[in-house]
This record gives C-alpha cells, sequence and structure tokens, in this order.
C-alpha cells in the first residue's frame, strides 16, 4: 500500500530517487536543488539507502563521475540547476553521444546575470540540443511518478533523461503525496543490467574517435532511437498506470471546453496548476478554453500535439524561457510542430514569466480575454 | 505495434548502432602529436646530500615504513657499517637539511637509523664476492679504520686491523661517553662487523714507524687510521701533573680508572669539553667550563649544550685565564673578561681568582702517529687525514679509502657505486614538491631520562622508539627525488599510457611511458609528489 506523506518537492524527488536504488550519486549543492541532494546523503549517512556518495567540487565533476560510474555498470542519479546545468553542458553532449542511461533532475532557475534564484526554464530549455530526453513536471507527485519511470525508459534506450521541476514553487512547497512501496517500485523497474559496461576482463571501447561516415551513421541511429522513444515512454506511462494507478501522458489535456472552443492555453511545468484555476474561471465566465500541458519537450511529440491542438483557431502559448531575437522558446516548438497541420492555428507567442515573476490566474485570464490584441507573429510581453 | 528496431537491438545485444567497440584504440597513435615527453629523473634528497655517507635514505624510509625492517637495514648497511652508533652519537648533518623542515618538522632519520642499528646487531652483514688473494693491513680502529675494513671485506679482502689498545673503537670507546653511547651497544656492533667479515683484529698492537716496513712488504695496501686521539696542551700552561688533556681524562673515565681531585675546571667549547665535564659531574666531581666566547658560538653540537645546561652544568662564557699559579697540591687561576680585538681574543678586565684541583684542556686534539705522515704512499683515512671531524665524516673517509685500495686492485669500476648512483643527479628543492598528498604531522617525541635519573650514572640518556612505533615516523619521510610507485602519474594520466610494474627491481622499469600514446601533455610531471618526472622535448 502506497503511504500518504507531505513533502516538500525536493525531498518528494529525494524519495523517487531512493526508490529506485541508485548505486552511486554524485552531486554538486546549488539553489534550489540543494534539498535534494541533503536528504539523499543524509539516507545514504544514516544507510536508509545504499548507495556510493560522490563528494565532487563542481557540477562538471558531478556530471564527470557518474558518466563514470554508469560505464561502469551502475544506476547511478545526479540533481542540478541554472549555473550548474549549465557547467554541465560539454558533458551533458558527450553524456548523450556515449549511450549511457541517468536521470537528472533540474530545478529550474534562472541563468545570471542579473543574479537571480528564482523559477526560470531557461536553463534547461537551453539543453534541447544536447540529445537528453526532458520531461516537465506539474506537482511533486508527478516528480516523484516519472523518475521512476524515467529510470524504466532511459535504461532500454540507453540514453540520459533530464527530469525537471520549477525551483522554489515545487523544490520549496509543501504537497500532499503518496509514496509507493519499494516493492511495487522494484517489480516496476528491475536492477540495472548494463548491455555494456567498463570491465577489465572484456575490455571495450566507449566513445573512441570515429570516422566522418560512421558518425554520422551513429547519430541517424540516435535520432532513430529518440524517435523510438515517444512510443517507449507512451509504453512505460501506461505501465506505471496500470500499477501504481496514477496516469500521465506526453502531453495532458487539463482543462476540457466546450465542444466548439476553438481556443487552446498550452504551458508545462508547475505554471499548469495556476492555469487550471485560470481556465476554470474563463470557462465559469463563458471564455470557453482548453488547457494543456507538455511534459515531454525531447523528444517532442508532434504527433500527440497535431492530435491534440488540430481542430483549434488559436494556441496561447504560456513561456518561461525565451531565445532572445525569436521569443519564447516553447513557442518555437510548437509553431514548428503545428507547421505540418494543412491549416495552422494563431500560435500566440506569450513571454509571461522569467526569473520567478508572479504567475497570477487573473493574469492568465486577462491575456485569454485579450487575446485578440494579441500578436500572431511577434512575442507578446505584459 | 510499431517496430522498436534500435531498442530491440539494444535488448539483443547488437551495439552496432552505438558508439562502443570490442577494438582497441591503440591502433591511434596519439603520440605522434606530443612536443613534450615525461621522463623519469630521479633525484637527490637533500638528506642524502648532507649526509657525509650519502646514505639512500628516501629508499630505506620507504622500506622502513611498510614494515620491510630487514630491507631497510639492507639499505642503510649498504653505505653505513655502524648505524646503531651514527644513529646514537652522528648530529645528523641529514635532519638539518630535511625537506620536511619547511612543511612542518624534519624527519627523525637519525633515531630511525639507531633503531635499524638495533636490530642489525643481531644480524651477520652480507657480503658482496668471494674471496680474494688481496690483503690489507688497516692501523687504528676507529670508525675509519672499522669503515675501511667492512667495504675491503665486503669485496673478498683480506683484512688485518692493527689498534694499539685493548679495545676497538677509537674515540667511540674512549672519546664518546656511555650516556651517549652504551658500550654494550658499541662492543656489539664493533663485534658484527668483526665476525661477519672475519676481520683480523689485532688489539694492544701499537704499530711503531720501525714496522711499516714490514708491513708494507706483507700486505698489498696499508691504510692508516690513527685519529688524533691526543689532546694539544698550550704551550703556555706549566707542565705539572694537576694539568690534564681532556682525552685522557676521558679514556681513564671510560676505563673505570679512579680519578682523583674534587674540582675541575675545563677549558674549551667542543664537544670534549662537555663530554669531560658531564662525565666528571656523574662521578661527583664539581666542574666548570670556561670558554673565551659566548655559548652560541661554541663549536659543540647544540643539543648538547641544552642538554648539559639541564643538568645544571656551570658554563661561563666570554671568560679568559690570564694567569695559572701552580701551587703544588693545586692551581689558582685569574679570570679575566674577554675582549674581541679584530680577530683575535685577549684578556679584559679582572674578574676574580679562583682555586681548582685540576685544569683540563679541552682546546684540540693532535696525533700520535706523526712517522704515518712521512710516508706519502700510504693512504691515510679519518681525522688523521682530515682534521677532528665527526664520526660519520671518518666512516665516509675510511669507505673512500678502500674504495681507492680496491680500485688500485682493479676491483672497482672507475667511481664507486655510491658516488655514480647519488653525486651525479641533481637535487631536489621543497619547491618542487608537490606536497598536495600529504597533511602536516608533528614528528613523534623520543622520551630521554630525566635529569634526576641521570645524574649520578651512565645510564644512556636517549631511550629510543620501537621499530612500529618509528614506522609511523617513516611514513613522514617524502622519499624526495625517489619514485615510491606510488601510481598518482598512472591515476592521472588521461591516455593510459603510463604502466607500473611493481614486480621489477629496477626503479627505471617500474614505470613505463607508453609514447606511441603519450600526447605529451604534462599532467604526471604535474602531479608527482617527489618531482621525479620530468617533461623533455620530443621534437
Ligand atoms: C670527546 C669527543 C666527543 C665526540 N663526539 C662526537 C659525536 O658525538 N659525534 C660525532 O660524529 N663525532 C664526535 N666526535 C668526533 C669523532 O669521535 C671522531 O671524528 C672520530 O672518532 C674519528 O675517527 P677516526 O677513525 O679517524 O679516529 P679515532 O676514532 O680517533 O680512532 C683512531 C684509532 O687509531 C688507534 N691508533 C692510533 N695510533 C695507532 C698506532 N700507531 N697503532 C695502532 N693503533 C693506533 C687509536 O688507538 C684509535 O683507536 C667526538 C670527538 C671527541 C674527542
Ligand atoms: S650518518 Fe648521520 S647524517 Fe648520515 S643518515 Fe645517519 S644520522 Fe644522518
Ligand atoms: S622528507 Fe625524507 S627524503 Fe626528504 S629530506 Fe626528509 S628524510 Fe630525506
Amino acid at each position: 500500500m502506497e503511504k500518504p506523506a507531505i513533502l516538500l518537492g525536493s525531498e518528494a524527488v529525494a524519495h523517487g530517487v531512493k526508490l529506485c536504488r541508485p548505486q552511486v550519486i554524485s552531486a554538486y549543492p546549488i539553489t534550489p536543488q540543494t534539498h535534494i541532494i541533503e536528504t539523499l546523503s543524509e539516507m545514504v549517512d544514516s544507510g536508509e539507502l545504499k548507495s556510493q556518495y560522490i563528494k565532487v567540487e563542481s557540477e562538471m565533476s558531478a556530471i564527470a563521475a557518474v558518466l563514470g560510474s554508469v560505464s561502469a555498470g551502475s544506476r547511478s542519479f545526479t540533481a542540478s540547476s541554472s549555473q550548474g546545468l549549465a557547467m554541465m553542458h560539454e558533458i551533458l553532449h558527450w553524456y548523450a553521444g556515449a549511450r549511457l542511461p541517468l536521470v537528472l533532475v533540474n530545478a529550474n532557475r534562472a541563468l545570471g546575470g542579473p543574479w537571480n534564484i528564482w523559477s526560470d526554464q531557461s536553463d534547461s530549455f537551453s539543453q534541447r540540443d544536447t540529445g537528453w530526453l526532458q520531461i516537465y513536471c506539474e506537482t511533486s507527485q508527478e516528480a516523484l511518478d516519472t523518475i521512476i519511470m524515467a529510470y524504466k525508459a532511459s535504461e532500454q534506450l540507453m540514453l540520459p533523461i533530464m527530469v525537471m521541476i520549477d525551483g522554489f514553487i515545487l523544490s520549496h512547497t509543501m504537497e500532499r503525496l503518496m509514496i509507493p512501496t519499494p516493492k511495487m517500485v522494484d517489480d516496476f523497474l528491475p536492477p540495472y543490467k548494463a548491455p555494456y559496461q567498463l570491465d577489465p576482463e572484456n575490455p571495450l571501447t566507449f566513445g573512441a574517435g570515429a570516422h566522418p561516415d560512421l558518425f554520422y551513421e551513429l547519430k541517424k541511429a540516435y535520432s532513430e532511437t529518440m524517435t523510438e522513444a515517444l512510443t517507449l515512454i507512451d509504453q512505460c506511462q501506461a505501465e506505471f498506470a496500470q500499477k501504481f494507478n496514477r496516469h500521465y501522458d506526453v502531453i495532458m489535456h487539463c482543462q476540457e471546453g466546450d465542444k466548439d472552443s476553438d481556443t487552446a492555453v498550452i504551458c508545462c511545468g508547475a505554471m499548469t496548476g495556476t492555469a487550471r484555476v485560470a481556465s476554470e474561471m474563463l470557462n465559469e465566465n463563458g471564455t470557453s478554453v482548453d488547457l494543456f500541458k507538455l511534459r515531454l519537450l525531447r523528444p517532442f511529440p508532434k504527433t500527440a500535439l497535431i492530435t491534440a491542438l488540430k481542430n483549434k483557431k488559436r494556441v496561447i502559448v504560456l513561456n518561461r524561457a525565451c531565445s532572445y531575437g525569436v521569443g519564447g522558446t516553447l513557442s518555437q516548438e510548437i509553431r514548428t510542430a503545428l507547421y505540418d497541420l494543412p491549416e495552422h492555428p494563431i500560435v500566440n507567442d506569450v513571454m509571461i514569466s522569467l526569473g520567478g515573476k508572479e504567475v497570477f490566474p487573473e493574469t492568465i485570464v486577462k491575456i485569454v480575454n485579450d487575446r485578440e490584441q494579441l500578436s500572431a507573429t511577434e512575442p507578446n510581453w505584459l | 505495434m510499431i517496430k522498436l528496431k534500435h531498442i530491440e537491438a539494444i535488448r539483443n545485444g547488437d551495439f552496432t548502432g552505438l558508439p562502443i567497440s570490442n577494438t582497441s584504440t591503440a591502433v591511434n597513435m596519439t603520440g605522434s602529436w606530443k612536443f613534450f615527453r615525461p621522463t623519469l629523473k630521479p633525484k637527490k634528497s637533500p638528506c642524502l646530500e648532507a649526509c657525509p655517507l650519502h646514505i639512500l635514505i628516501a629508499d630505506y624510509m620507504q622500506e622502513f615504513a611498510a614494515g620491510n625492517h630487514l630491507n631497510a637495514l639492507e639499505i642503510l648497511r649498504e653505505n653505513n657499517p655502524l648505524p646503531a652508533v651514527t644513529g646514537r652519537v652522528c648530529p645528523h648533518f641529514c635532519q638539518s637539511a630535511c625537506n620536511r623542515t619547511d612543511f612542518d618538522e624534519a624527519v627523525l632519520i637519525g633515531d630511525i637509523e639507531r633503531a635499524l642499528g638495533d636490530l642489525g646487531l643481531t644480524q651477520p652483514y652480507s657480503m658482496e664476492s668471494q674471496e680474494c688473494q688481496e690483503k690489507a693491513a688497516i692501523i687504528g680502529s676507529g670508525p675509519a679504520g672499522l669503515a675501511a675494513a667492512v667495504f675491503l671485506a665486503r669485496s673478498g679482502v683480506k683484512v688485518t686491523i692493527f689498534e694499539q689498545s685493548e679495545a676497538p673503537g677509537g674515540l667511540l670507546r674512549y672519546g664518546i661517553p656511555a650516556y651517549r653511547l652504551p658500550r654494550r651497544i658499541l662492543e656489539k656492533e664493533i663485534k658484527n662487523i668483526v665476525e661477519s667479515y672475519s676481520i683480523d683484529l689485532r688489539c694492544n698492537h701499537k704499530i711503531k714507524s720501525t714496522d711499516l716496513d714490514n708491513l708494507r712488504k706483507e700486505y698489498d695496501a696499508v691504510i692508516a687510521a690513527p685519529g688524533l686521539t691526543q689532546s694539544s696542551i698550550p704551550e703556555t700552561w706549566p707542565e705539572t701533573p694537576t694539568v690534564k688533556g681532556a682525552l685522557e681524562l676521558l679514556a681513564a673515565i671510560s676505563r673505570d680508572e679512579p680519578i682523583p681531585g674534587q674540582d675541575f675546571v675545563i677549558i674549551g667549547g667542543g664537544n670534549a669539553a662537555l663530554d669531560t665535564a658531564r662525565s666528571l659531574k656523574r662521578l661527583g666531581k664539581t666542574v666548570q667550563i670556561i670558554y673565551r666566547r659566548t655559548i652560541d658560538e661554541m663549536p659543540a653540537y647544540p643539543d648538547e649544550i641544552i642538554e648539559a645546561q639541564s643538568e645544571g652544568l656551570l658554563l661561563r662564557e666570554e671568560t679568559v685565564i690570564e694567569e695559572i699559579i701552580d701551587n703544588g697540591r693545586d692551581l689558582s687561576l685569574n679570570l679575566h673578561r674577554s675582549r674581541k680585538n679584530g680577530d683575535r681574543i685577549e684578556a679584559g678586565d679582572f674578574i676574580e681568582t679562583i682555586t681548582t684541583d685540576f685544569l683540563i684542556a679541552a682546546t684540540g686534539q693532535e696525533s700520535s702517529g706523526d712517522f704515518l705522515n712521512c710516508n706519502p704512499e700510504l693512504l691515510k683515512a679519518g681525522d688523521f687525514a682530515h682534521g677532528a671531524a665527526s664520526v660519520a665524516e671518518a666512516l665516509a673517509s675510511g669507505r673512500k679509502a678502500a674504495e681507492t685500495t680496491l680500485r688500485k686492485f682493479g676491483r672497482l669500476p672507475d667511481d664507486s657505486i655510491t658516488d655514480q648512483e647519488t653525486q651525479n643527479l641533481p637535487p631536489i628543492t621543497f619547491a618542487a614538491l608537490h606536497l598536495n598528498y600529504y597533511s602536516k604531522k608533528p614528528a613523534l617525541k623520543i622520551p630521554q631520562l630525566d635529569e634526576q635519573t641521570r645524574s649520578d650514572n651512565f645510564s644512556e640518556i636517549h631511550l629510543g622508539l620501537s621499530l612500529e612505533q618509528l614506522e609511523i615516523e617513516a611514513e613522514r619521510c617524502f622519499h624526495c627525488g625517489s619514485c615510491t610507485t606510488c601510481g598518482i602519474c598512472w591515476f592521472f594520466c588521461p591516455d593510459v599510457a603510463i604502466a607500473i610494474n611493481r614486480e621489477s627491481d629496477n626503479a627505471e622499469s617500474q614505470i613505463l611511458f607508453d609514447y606511441d600514446h603519450c600526447k605529451g601533455c604534462g599532467q604526471c610531471a604535474e602531479v608527482c609528489p617527489r618531482g621525479v618526472i620530468e617533461m623533455e622535448e620530443d621534437l
């Protein structure tokens, strides 16, 4: 039987990680992620989690350390945020290219300068092209569950997965949630059996030099595996729903409007909670909208998105990350995917928040109510 | 159902789409990129350089710390035939030069040497080669004579030592008092040498000038190491039974002869002055030392001065005797404050007149064997050859005489092993060490008898520690300039281009650089704690 608990988001993450029994943990503290690894280090210290905890002097070393431990065949974990994730950047590419599994939790936070520690998704959005899978979570329960599913997917794909929680909004907020029993997780997630690993008895070369044609072939296979990942993740989520009775999808329909509602709001992460309240308010006051949250950013679930939005005339995208000179990063992803539709809906690119700028339900209600005034081509700043 | 081709392939152990390969990267000769190559460049440690015997301290410390005491003893004996002696009485030139001084405190090399020496008292010395035809005679059984004997005998030469006294050891026996060098230890160590190398030791056999020709006929080589065993008494002093030399008095004390008189004044500031004074005090005499310069300027070893003062010895500095009045039964001395006149020291203001039973000269040493000087063909060693110095220097000089002799016999390559191995290497400085791998740790405290317990007897003052305790001390040694195969270079080399073969006995081949794959980044040289790896240009 699952046990209810009231935990901080960061503690929920730590409990999720613990249930997955990582053999090696290495991380470097950074606000707002620090609680995660503090909780884990206490678990290791008390003996309740049997794991090797490697202290390091930087995030660069943390990711390099788990690159080593996973190469040696262990299930491992690391976490970071903001500047820390940026510092890992070089190894993030290498890690994915090495075709090794891992789950990394990132607590989304703004990148300086100017200095800012608040919630902002620019840190992980700017790692889109490293080859990692990316999943954004709305609640701490979702984060805990996603970690368990992520290990399962990652180890079959031999690809690393980054799981996002919004800094402070999730990491530092208490939530009532259910903690699965170890047995439930063990039944869902068997111990990691590395298909290949560092072994002096059976020497293999990892990531050796590849000549141009071979390099191209390997990257093509990589790209195809990412496509296959969409199916695999669906399977994982379905199996999880069956065993744990909590349902997740790569894109989730959070609030349904009227049958003939032609406006959709889409966002990702914890802001979805606020948007749920806003869309309820809107529907009650006669403005019918559908609310979607995008969980999977990489690989991008294009087909699922098209299916979800194909009948809409307008899609309002709420962004927490910006690609300066273009606009909201999430908007670009959605616009690109919708291009394949014979008739495109209008995509309103709304820069709703950066660096922890507060988003109230009223903010979203106003944006939707004034939708006719929104630019359909340029980013909309408040 | 969509087919997951790539995921299936991994599941089935087919890794063709992955950057994993079961072939080696060795074909990629990354070594061709380098402009610099690492090389092993062992260096002299400063302790070795400072030790007159050039003992391979860094190397034996490694064996010692690992608990291989007998191996450590073997390395120590290669250069030092009397470690139980030098471990006690050598002023430890090595320790004053120890690199660890700049970090926290010098390694207690002397105490480890002493413990190994004591261990060796029951371990026979090893031979290097079989007996040969040549015979050598050595005059004098002090440290110089003994060292010459050992290094000759080790190469198979038949050695005879002629000693005028009734027992061997020279000043080790008749000069240095037993509270610093117990007779039991000295006797055992010499006996071990004599027996291990079948040395023909002839005591009570004084060589006279008339014996020399016969000796030269009978032996293929003769080495003279008669020391400086007599005190030189200033010419201006009266010739009377109440004036004596320090060495003669020390010899009498050593022979347990009765020492008449109660009041003693000793003139001098060297070891002989201090040893005589402290010995007399132990016999219940009243003693004072008069020295013309300041205490800081005394040539005696500083530790000896501190110990003597803690025993309550009266040291009068900057004082000279202007006049000695012989009263027959005793002497009156007019003491003046000393005064510098350029380089000279002369009498200044009158202080007082004191009376004493005996006036002892500890102002210099001379030889009783001047006739040996007349023979230019004779090889000389020890104090007799280089002037009054130390035990370690006498041993080194004896060894050198032995090596010269062996070379003459055609039994040694042009340069001695130790000279080749150690002298030509560049020394390593503190700044060249990389000390991130060490933490500060003070030296061990060596227990001693307190002043009360030792005041009226000749028991050894320094008590020493066990081998096991001293292993902790040996672990403090940096092994400056010597590769210990610690493996730090191997760990850091990003190209897996270093292999370590700890089985090999040859230091050179314990670290193997794979120059085909070394990119010349220099990390190994950067991290080597002991500065043994150097980068050199590779064009
Ligand atoms: C009181 C005193 C304390 C000292 N303390 C220390 C110390 O703490 N540490 C240190 O390092 N050094 C010390 N020294 C110095 C050290 O003892 C000498 O430098 C060293 O002993 C010299 O060795 P040697 O072999 O040249 O001569 P010696 O030790 O003097 O030995 C010479 C030997 O030759 C014998 N001999 C002489 N002529 C003849 C002959 N014609 N026929 C046969 N045999 C002969 C003598 O009897 C003697 O046994 C001290 C010296 C003195 C005087
Ligand atoms: S003989 Fe003296 S200087 Fe040489 S190692 Fe021994 S104690 Fe040090
Ligand atoms: S640290 Fe060791 S090797 Fe270096 S000088 Fe001191 S005793 Fe000699």
